[in-house]
């Protein structure tokens, strides 16, 4: 059994692990960032720290989206450095099993990011790897 | 159980590596004189310790090497066997081997086993064994300054108790402060005590701040600890004698900074030993002791530190530099020759320029001085360098204190702002005018800044912020490695002292940024990397600043090209620029007053300093150094503000001092300096190669040589010793008796009495007529 936080991406229910998410808030006054990959949105300062906002959809190759629309996000560490991932809303956290294989016919975007599904009732929602949503559309071994 | 294992294997690495770099420089202390207990002791005491863990941790290889080595060197503490050179060169392999070990220990790597045999043989009486074992120990201390492969990043710290129960005391303030703010939220108190207990709790995290800061802190000396043996085996092999001074090693700095610092010294360290100082014979025939010296400092001046490297060796013959250069084409022959000495020397930093002669094996590969700068640039330091040709050379390293707060100013292109730190800054101009002004040259933007023509990057459209560039302040940025450009910006804002942050991997890798840092408006804003960017626009060699040459224009009838700041006073002044040599910033701790002036070294001479206000006591001062082409002062101001062409008329001032008077520009007033007289306040003396040679006949009469010599050399004249060996022609002779024989000068003569008897001579304490006899005499020769 595990937690797991369900939230929405471009219309799309996701988990992600609980244990690994800081919390969720609402980002304002993202600044900017030139010169650096798309899925990076910019800047953020929460509580004295300084954030780097992911905008998953670019991640997941899912195409842009207004970036000011969306200001609710997942707080994830990963490898020291602290990022807001994006995204459309936070629904729920819930409890279970542990993650199955991903069904077979799924785009290659998700593929990627997917650590496998989990049951929720009748549904079955893909669980998302914070670190591949940070490493953005390339993988970086590429 | 495992994780416990595993604990005890990562302490005992941690601390067999501290003791091993504490004991690199005992070692070599011991071998220069055996008889010393102490060292003897702290030796046996480390592979002593080394084998308890060993046997306990069950690593048999370790075990057997260092019990071999305790079993000699206890034989040395009773007396049985008496240390020698091979002795001494097997106990060092033994523990370099140690070394090696725990590195592959980390590493989870296996070393071949066979070496070990080998070495413990060495150890054991056979003179020759040790010797080869002290070669391939040589061989291995050869490549492992380069190339540290296996050190792990992080690396655990040990901390004094003290500063923990610092931190932890600081912590139970803060929650207090905490606790009673909280109350006074919650009570709606009024604001007064609500600011009184804010003021606290800053006041405990300025606090916390500083004794967090102390514990990234640590001695340089753990730095300094491994350079006795590298200077030992080096000087070995190169068949040199050289003596190791090290001073300093207290001095604290940010474990990091000493990282960033280690290669770059080995390296001048090295240098020093294979170019400067020179074999034993060759230092005999020049009359030098057959020891070279080799001293190595550290000091804390101001917010930085100052690393010296200095050696009595050869030295750098600038013009060979020079002559190499030229040969190479980083410079051209005209150029060469506007050049001064100390900018020829730092011709060395560049890069593809190598003085070697021959390539060694030790150093002089072509990759040398220009990486070592690039290094310290790249930690916002600067490299210094000072040598007179047969007396030596000196190098001076300068570096922050620390690497997360670095002084910057705040710029901004295209609504976003940067910061761009502050030691990369040379200066900032508003291009206006002749004297700046930007062109566009084949679509590129070049500055042209006083005759210097610079790539000019704009920030807005580098960043892809602005579709044109139109910038309206150029920065001038040094690049690294020498090379310089203009950043072309809309507006700067703001000096602050920023705590910085490393960003995001993803941000690291666009390469054109250092960090990121949160202003007091809590908007995230990045730290620029001044070398990347210069890099990722591709301002390269094509676009290496060239010195413009000099076109002839319609000069304006009466129009002067004026440098404005703002003085210390806060009032706007102007000066000739004619007059200005350089804007310098230096620390604000090195003026010293004495004499009832106040002086400010400058290229190793003092110059007369001078300001309109109180110096800051602390941070950098900016002076100005203005030259009249041969005396030289200095004057502080507050910064830079424009270089215009002034053209009204001066109105001269009543009294005669600093201001001679003041010229309306721009409708306003602008004070202009008085060259006259602040040349006038200036010691003319600071003599150079070509002020007259005075020579003074009685060099064993005290007063000739301790009140007439310095007279002398005050007022402008080299002053030569009788006997002393004399260089050049000599102009005038002054004696207080006979003249000497065979030189072809004339000679005033001084008397000891006020009144004497012989009407040509000069009553000694007579400074005025005195000076006024060389001038003559000096002119007349001419």
């Amino acid at each position: 059994m595990g937690l797991y936080l369900i939230a929405r991406i471009a219309d799309e229910r996701i988990a992600l692990p609980a244990g690994e998410i800081g919390s969720v808030v609402e980002v304002d006054g993202v600044a900017a960032v030139p010169r650096v990959p798309p899925h990076v949105a910019g800047l953020f300062a929460l509580r004295s720290r300084v954030l780097t906002v992911i905008d998953t959809r670019t991640s997941l190759e899912l195409g842009a989206i207004d970036r000011e629309a969306l200001s609710t996000a997942v707080i994830v560490e990963h490898e020291g450095h602290s990022y807001a991932l994006l995204v459309d809303e936070v629904e729920d956290v819930i409890e279970a099993g542990l993650p199955e294989s991903c069904p077979a016919l799924l785009p290659a975007s998700w593929r990627r990011a997917a650590r496998g599904t989990i049951r929720h009732g009748d549904d079955a929602i893909l669980l998302i790897d914070p670190a591949t949503l940070v490493a953005g559309p390339e993988p970086i071994a590429a | 159980m495992g994780v416990r294992v595993d604990d005890l294997l990562t302490d005992f690495i941690a601390e067999t590596r501290e003791t091993l770099e504490a004991l690199a420089g005992e070692i070599v202390a011991w071998e220069a004189d055996p008889e010393d207990r102490a060292r003897l002791d702290s030796i046996f005491r480390f592979v002593h310790t080394v084998k308890g863990s060993c046997g306990f941790l069950d690593l048999p290889r370790l075990q057997r090497l260092s019990h071999s080595a305790e079993d000699v060197l206890a034989e040395v503490r009773s007396g049985t066997r008496t240390p020698d050179a091979a002795l001494v060169s097997a106990v060092l392999a033994i523990i370099d081997r140690i070394g090696e070990l725990t590195d592959a220990l980390e590493a989870n790597e296996e070393l071949p086993e066979g070496e070990d045999e080998f070495l413990i043989a060495a150890l054991v009486h056979n003179a020759a064994a040790a010797a080869a074992a002290e070669t391939s120990a040589i061989a291995k201390v050869n490549v492992m300054p380069a190339a540290p492969p296996t050190r792990g990043v992080s690396r655990s710290i040990r901390l004094p108790v003290e500063l923990l129960d610092r931190l932890m005391a600081g912590v139970s303030d803060m929650v207090l402060a905490r606790n009673e703010l909280a109350r006074l939220l919650r009570t709606g108190e009024t604001s007064s005590s609500a600011e009184v207990a804010f003021e606290r709790l800053s006041l405990c995290v300025g606090e916390m701040r500083d004794a967090i800061t102390r514990t990234r802190m640590s001695r340089i000396e753990g730095l300094f600890a491994a350079l006795p043996r590298v200077v030992r085996d080096l000087a070995g092999e190169l068949g040199k004698t050289v003596k190791l001074e090290v001073d300093g090693g207290d001095v604290e700095l940010d474990r990091e900074m000493i990282e960033m610092i280690r290669d770059p010294l080995t390296h001048i360290v090295r240098n020093a030993l294979d170019h400067g100082i020179e074999k034993p014979e060759e230092r005999k025939a020049v009359g030098k002791p057959e020891a070279g010296r080799l001293r190595i400092g550290a000091r804390q001046s101001a917010n930085q530190i100052l690393i010296e490297v200095s050696d009595d060796g050869r030295g750098i013959d600038a013009d060979r530099v020079v002559r190499k250069a030229i040969g190479a084409g980083l410079v051209t022959a005209e150029q060469a020759a506007a050049m001064s000495w100390s900018r020829k020397l730092e011709l060395i930093f560049e890069p593809g320029l190598s003085t070697a002669e021959k390539v060694t094996g030790v150093s002089g590969r072509g990759v040398g001085m220009d990486v070592v700068r690039a290094n310290i640039e790249r930690i916002g330091g600067t490299v210094d360098i000072e040598s007179t040709p047969g007396q030596g050379l000196r190098l001076s390293l300068r570096v922050p204190l620390t690497l997360t707060i670095i002084p910057a100013l705040t710029v901004s292109a295209g609504g976003t702002h940067f910061a761009i730190p502050r030691s990369a800054i040379d200066e900032l101009v508003r291009p206006k005018g002749d004297q700046v002004r930007i062109e566009r040259i084949g679509g590129e933007l070049v500055a042209f800044i006083r005759g210097v023509r610079l790539p000019v990057v704009d920030l807005g459209r580098f960043m892809g912020l602005t579709d044109e560039a139109r910038p309206s302040l150029l920065v001038v940025l040094r690049a690294g490695g020498g090379e310089r450009y203009a950043l072309g910006v809309e507006a700067v804002h703001d000096h602050e002292e920023l705590v910085v942050k490393p960003a995001a991997p993803a941000l690291m890798a666009s390469g054109v940024y250092a960090g990121t840092t949160l202003p007091d408006n809590s908007r995230p804003m990045l730290l620029l990397d001044v070398a990347g960017i210069a890099a990722a626009a591709s301002v390269g060699v094509a676009q290496q600043p060239v010195e413009e040459r000099p076109i002839n224009k319609r000069r304006v009838k009466a129009a002067l090209p004026t440098l404005l700041f703002r003085d210390l006073d806060g009032v706007m002044r102007g000066v000739r620029l004619a007059l200005v040599e350089r804007i310098e910033d230096v620390p604000a701790d090195s003026a010293v007053e004495t004499g009832g002036m106040r002086m400010l070294p400058l290229q190793g001479r003092l110059t007369k300093l001078y300001s309109a206000a109180d110096l800051p006591q602390t941070g950098r001062l900016r002076v100005l150094r203005l030259s009249d082409g041969g005396a030289m002062v200095a004057y502080a101001i507050d910064q830079v503000l424009d270089v215009v062409e002034m053209r009204g008329e001066l109105a001269p001032a009543q009294v005669a001092g600093p201001i001679a008077g003041v010229v309306l520009h721009d409708g306003g007033p602008v004070e202009m300096l008085d060259p006259f007289w602040l040349f006038t306040g200036a010691a003319p003396g600071s003599a150079n190669d070509d002020s007259p040679l005075c020579l003074v006949a009685d060099a064993d009469d005290p007063w000739a040589r301790e009140v007439l010599a310095p007279l002398l050399g005050a007022a402008g004249y080299r002053v030569t010793l009788a006997g002393e060996p004399i260089e050049d022609r000599v102009s005038v002779v002054v004696t207080t008796g006979g003249a000497p024989e065979g030189v072809d000068a004339p000679v005033v003569r001084l008397r000891g009495t006020p009144d004497g008897a012989d009407p040509d001579s000069i009553y000694r304490y007579d400074r005025d007529g005195l000076l006024r006899a060389l001038r003559q005499h000096v002119a007349g020769g001419k």
